[in-house]
């Protein structure tokens, strides 16, 4: 039975380590803890983590993200690079143990682990299941697979990592795609309406073509959310690097 | 190696680095800027000879990013006799007029001689830039007796304001380790603090271009006795002769040496022009992984 969810976006520059001395888009990395902190605080038993992958699988919760594939200089340094502006905070959280670095351990999709991250930094120490959802996935499959989830336990709350359209100005990684606006202000407008049923009807072709890596993501929410109509907290709707990134916290009422 | 070289491979605190009121760690390039209270420097001469000319310069190098001045009253090449007081009359008031503008800032004086040393500490120099080699011995007991950094620097066989003359070195980098590491030894014996003291193999000073250009590329022999190591190679005549360029248009050549020893982990950078070096040693110092880059988001969107 699903209590709540939160939905955050799964840039890479979400990690500290990545982003160098300056604090990059504070305001985004603080929405997330906001959203994440208050799905913890919903007392739940179980929390899955949601995100895109290439398939559909469940994966070690104790995994963590590895984010040498990204900057290779992090390799040996452990979670913490000097100088950088995650040297100040989250002393004391519980990173992965020297030996988890085996094969069963490796490979954390991004979105998967970056939501682990966050539950990592918001204290959370309860059950954990990381499922990815493949990026070619049908909405109805999406679904399903939301339902599974919330049915999983008791008091299920469910980390959404997905992001909107990459596609949102020139300056974008996707360059701009006059429909990227519309698309995005589409999805923002479901969730903050609690309308499942508009986040089930998007258009999986038109996300790809939209690079809108999460639209599987949230059509998985939307599962989880049968039968209910959310009420919603919108923490933050940007596109800073012309991809859509949307904040947000919904609790089932 | 001379003797007592093991014994300073194992020197404590490692890589720490002390100038006046500051700790540099290990991995943290630093600027040197050279400001020149003469009339008649190779590089731009006399454009500092006026002390509100030096005064402007220091102020240009500090908001520039120079995390040290080093005050000069000799050329280096030989020229008109300079004597002990007219080097103080030139140097030692203008670091009181520095240490006044810039009660932090780290001060070198650019000196072989102790009484000028003496004078500069008395007027707040933290750091004994001893181009020659340790010619005067006494230096060393200036050095230690303000709690002051001193360099150690190798000029080969050579004198205060001579140059090279048919100079050869078996081996020029393993004379640079030998020489240095010794000034290091004696510098200790005479109580200059552990962690105030610098190695400089110093380009052109008793070297021919090639030899220059060998303690260039070797540098990290140099740097892997965990001493702290200073270069200045700023616009000098190996950077000319191996471009064939005068020295206003040695900027380019001078930056491409700089980088190949930031990259060798040479810690101090004694320079003319700031930005420049300062770009250039911040770059390398984020290749190498010492620093991290200012921002990064390319790519992570």
């Amino acid at each position: 039975m699903l209590i709540a969810a939160a939905l955050c976006p799964a840039p890479p520059l979400l990690a500290c380590e990545l982003t160098g001395a300056e604090p990059v888009l504070p305001e985004l990395r603080q929405a997330c803890r906001e959203a994440v902190d208050e799905l913890v605080h919903a007392d739940p038993e179980m929390v899955a983590v949601v995100g895109a992958a290439p398939e559909t699988r469940t994966w070690d919760p104790r995994a963590r993200l590895d984010l040498t594939a990204y900057a290779p200089a992090l390799a040996g340094l452990g979670r913490s690079v000097p100088g950088t502006d995650r040297d100040a905070g989250n002393a004391g959280v519980p990173g992965p143990p020297e030996h988890t670095a085996t094969e069963s351990l490796r490979g954390l999709p991004l979105p998967v682990g970056l939501g682990s991250r966050l539950l990592d930094d918001a204290g959370y120490g309860g059950e954990r299941r990381l499922q990815s959802v493949g990026a070619d996935t049908p909405p109805v499959e999406c679904a399903a697979l939301g339902s599974r989830l919330a049915a999983a336990a008791p008091r299920t709350a469910l980390l959404v990592m997905a992001d909107g359209s990459a596609r949102r100005s020139r300056r974008a990684p996707g360059y701009l795609d006059p429909r990227a606006g519309p698309f995005d202000a589409q999805v923002a407008r479901a969730i903050r309406d609690g309308d499942m049923t508009a986040l089930l009807a998007l258009d999986a072709g038109l996300a790809a073509e939209l690079l809108a890596t999460g639209r599987p993501a949230w059509q998985v929410l939307a599962g989880a959310m049968t039968g209910h109509r959310p009420s919603c907290q919108v923490r933050y709707d940007d596109d800073p690097f012309g991809v859509a990134y949307l904040v947000a916290s919904l609790a089932v009422g | 190696m001379s003797d007592g070289v093991p014994s300073l491979l194992a020197r404590p605190d490692r890589g720490v680095l002390r100038l006046g009121k500051h700790v540099f760690p290990a991995g943290q390039p630093l600027i040197m800027a050279i400001v020149n209270r003469t009339p008649d420097s190779f590089f731009q001469p006399g454009v500092t000879w006026a002390e509100s000319a030096a005064l402007d310069r220091v102020h240009q190098a500090i908001g520039d990013g120079a995390d040290i001045i080093d005050v000069g009253g000799i050329p280096a090449a030989p020229g008109a006799d300079v004597d002990v007081d007219e080097e103080i009359r030139r140097t030692a008031g203008f670091i009181a007029a520095v240490r006044s503008s810039y009660p932090d800032v780290v001060i070198s004086v650019d000196t072989w001689r102790h009484e000028t040393a003496r004078a500069a500490c008395e007027s707040g120099a933290d750091l004994l830039n001893d181009s020659w080699g340790g010619y005067d011995e006494r230096l060393a007991e200036v050095a230690a007796e303000f709690g002051a950094g001193l360099v150690c620097a190798h000029v080969g066989r050579q004198r205060p304001r001579t140059r090279p003359f048919r100079v050869g070195y078996a081996d020029v980098m393993a004379d640079v380790l030998v020489r240095t590491l010794a000034l290091a030894s004696q510098a200790l014996q005479a109580g200059v603090q552990p962690d105030r003291i610098v190695l400089d193999p110093a380009h052109d000073f008793g070297k021919n271009t090639w030899h220059s250009l060998e303690v260039t590329r070797r540098l990290d022999e140099l740097t892997e006795t965990g001493w702290p190591v200073l270069v200045s190679l700023s616009n000098k005549d190996f950077v000319g002769e191996s471009l064939d360029l005068p020295p206003e248009h040695r900027l380019a050549g001078t930056l491409a040496a700089t980088a190949v020893c930031a990259w060798h982990g040479a810690r101090i950078f004694r320079v003319h022009q700031v930005p420049e070096s300062r770009q250039v040693v911040d770059m390398v110092a984020t290749i190498r992984g010492d620093r991290p880059p200012t921002r990064a988001v390319r790519g992570l969107a």
